[in-house]
């Protein structure tokens, strides 16, 4: 084996390792058995076998079988998805093995990876409006569908990029989207008759959906992590309910 | 149909931009998309089964091209299902019970529900299925590392 090579590291330091990286996963939305399974890994790798986690998508506890151990915890309040992030701690908790780097060096890419600004709004307001238009044309739309998907879309992404600095919980943004995409997709079916306004506003809602929730709740299910897995398909549930109210309210407003 | 194909292609890739999916493997992530929504529409308007089967067909093949690009690639499965399961969400019958619950046409209303709510179950019931079963394979392939440590 190589452990002549890594660097020597206190318990204490590898167990603050483990955990900040379990908190970026958690925090980019990893499923929680990938964040019990990546904490206990690493532990594991610098001799540390007795080390218990237990993770729910809003807590992480690390802890010890034996009394008289420290514990670490740590709370999640606000969790987004960022698929890069969870696939780099995934590169580094299988490189921990032969690890050069020592505790400092480590905190650094890890609070680098952390504290990484958010990207650019026009990216996923850009993003969001292609894969709506997209689903628009996938659904049999045409051009001028194309076209009012996108703009709906990137309208709600766009308000939605705006009001996240005063943190409104998951369902209301949720639901203030349902609102806007329905309502711009009305607007451009109202500018040129014969669109589809299905087409548009099922296009629209897809960056919407609680996509993220759904699959990483089954797959927690999968594992054995019960709770975990009904908290996240709950998520989803709610999230798809506020879509549909959002939804429901603007058209209400154009039937009645 | 090879249009939509396509464009399921490109919605998928724009939602792997949107989750920040790595670079190396965003049009990877496209082509599972394309993939599980080819497999959709070919038995749903091709062979004409149900919708709801068609999901879970296409659930099942999706899942495991990520399982196994998973394993190339080394990456987490997420990166490419997540993206992957978007294009057969079930958006439009969700969006037409919304639209007859408000016009008081509560029969069809509750089909379309209905008719949403099963797809999405048969998509849960193909990932349930294609993760338990690779979940079996790490589980032996880990018990086998650690008879290897113990030696």
């Amino acid at each position: 084996m190589a452990c002549e090579k890594i660097m020597a590291m206190t318990k204490e330091q590898v167990m603050e390792i483990a955990i900040t990286a379990g908190k970026i996963l958690l925090c980019s939305g990893a499923e929680t058995s990938r964040v019990e399974d990546t904490i206990v890994r690493m532990c594991a790798l610098r001799g540390m076998n007795t080390v218990s986690v237990f993770c729910t998508p809003s807590v992480i506890i690390v802890s010890n079988e034996f009394a008289g151990d420290f514990t670490c915890m740590y709370r999640v309040s606000r969790r987004g998805t960022d698929l890069g992030l969870i696939s780099e701690i995934n590169e580094l908790s299988f490189s921990f093995a032969r690890w050069q780097h020592d505790y400092t060096e480590t905190m650094n890419i890890l609070r680098e990876k952390l504290n990484r600004p958010p990207r650019p709004n026009y990216i996923e307001t850009f993003s969001s409006g292609l894969a709506a238009a997209s689903f628009a044309v996938v659904l049999g739309g045409d051009l001028y569908e194309f076209i009012g998907a996108f703009f709906a879309a990137a309208a709600a992404m766009f308000v939605l990029k705006k009001i996240a600095p005063f943190r409104p919980s998951s369902f209301w943004e949720t639901t203030l989207a349902g609102v806007i995409l329905c309502a711009v997709a009305l607007v451009f079916q109202k500018l040129i008759p014969g669109n589809s306004m299905e087409k548009m506003t099922v296009g629209a809602i897809m960056p919407f959906l609680p996509g993220v929730a759904f699959t990483n709740g089954l797959r927690d299910y999968m594992a054995g992590d019960l709770m975990s897995g009904n908290t996240r398909v709950s998520e989803a549930l709610l999230l798809v309910g506020g879509l549909a109210i959002g939804m429901a309210a603007v058209l209400g407003i154009w039937h009645a | 149909m090879l249009v939509s194909i396509f464009f399921a292609f490109i919605a998928t890739i724009a939602f792997g931009k949107l989750f920040n999916t790595p670079r190396r493997v965003l049009v990877l992530g496209g082509l599972v998309g394309a993939i599980g929504f080819a497999v959709y529409i070919y038995m749903k308007d091709v062979l004409g089964y149900s919708s709801m089967l068609s999901n879970f067909a296409g659930t099942i093949v999706l899942s495991i091209i990520s399982e196994v690009f998973a394993r190339i690639f080394k990456e987490p499965v997420t990166v490419f299902s997540i993206p992957g399961i978007i294009p057969l969400v079930p958006g439009l019958p969700l969006y037409r019970a919304m639209n007859f619950f408000m016009l008081n046409a509560y029969n069809v209303g509750m089909e379309k529900m209905v008719q949403a709510s099963l797809d999405a179950t048969a998509i849960a019931l193909g990932i349930l299925l294609i993760s338990s079963i690779a979940r079996l394979f790490k589980n032996s392939k880990t018990r086998a590392l650690q008879a290897k440590i113990k030696e």
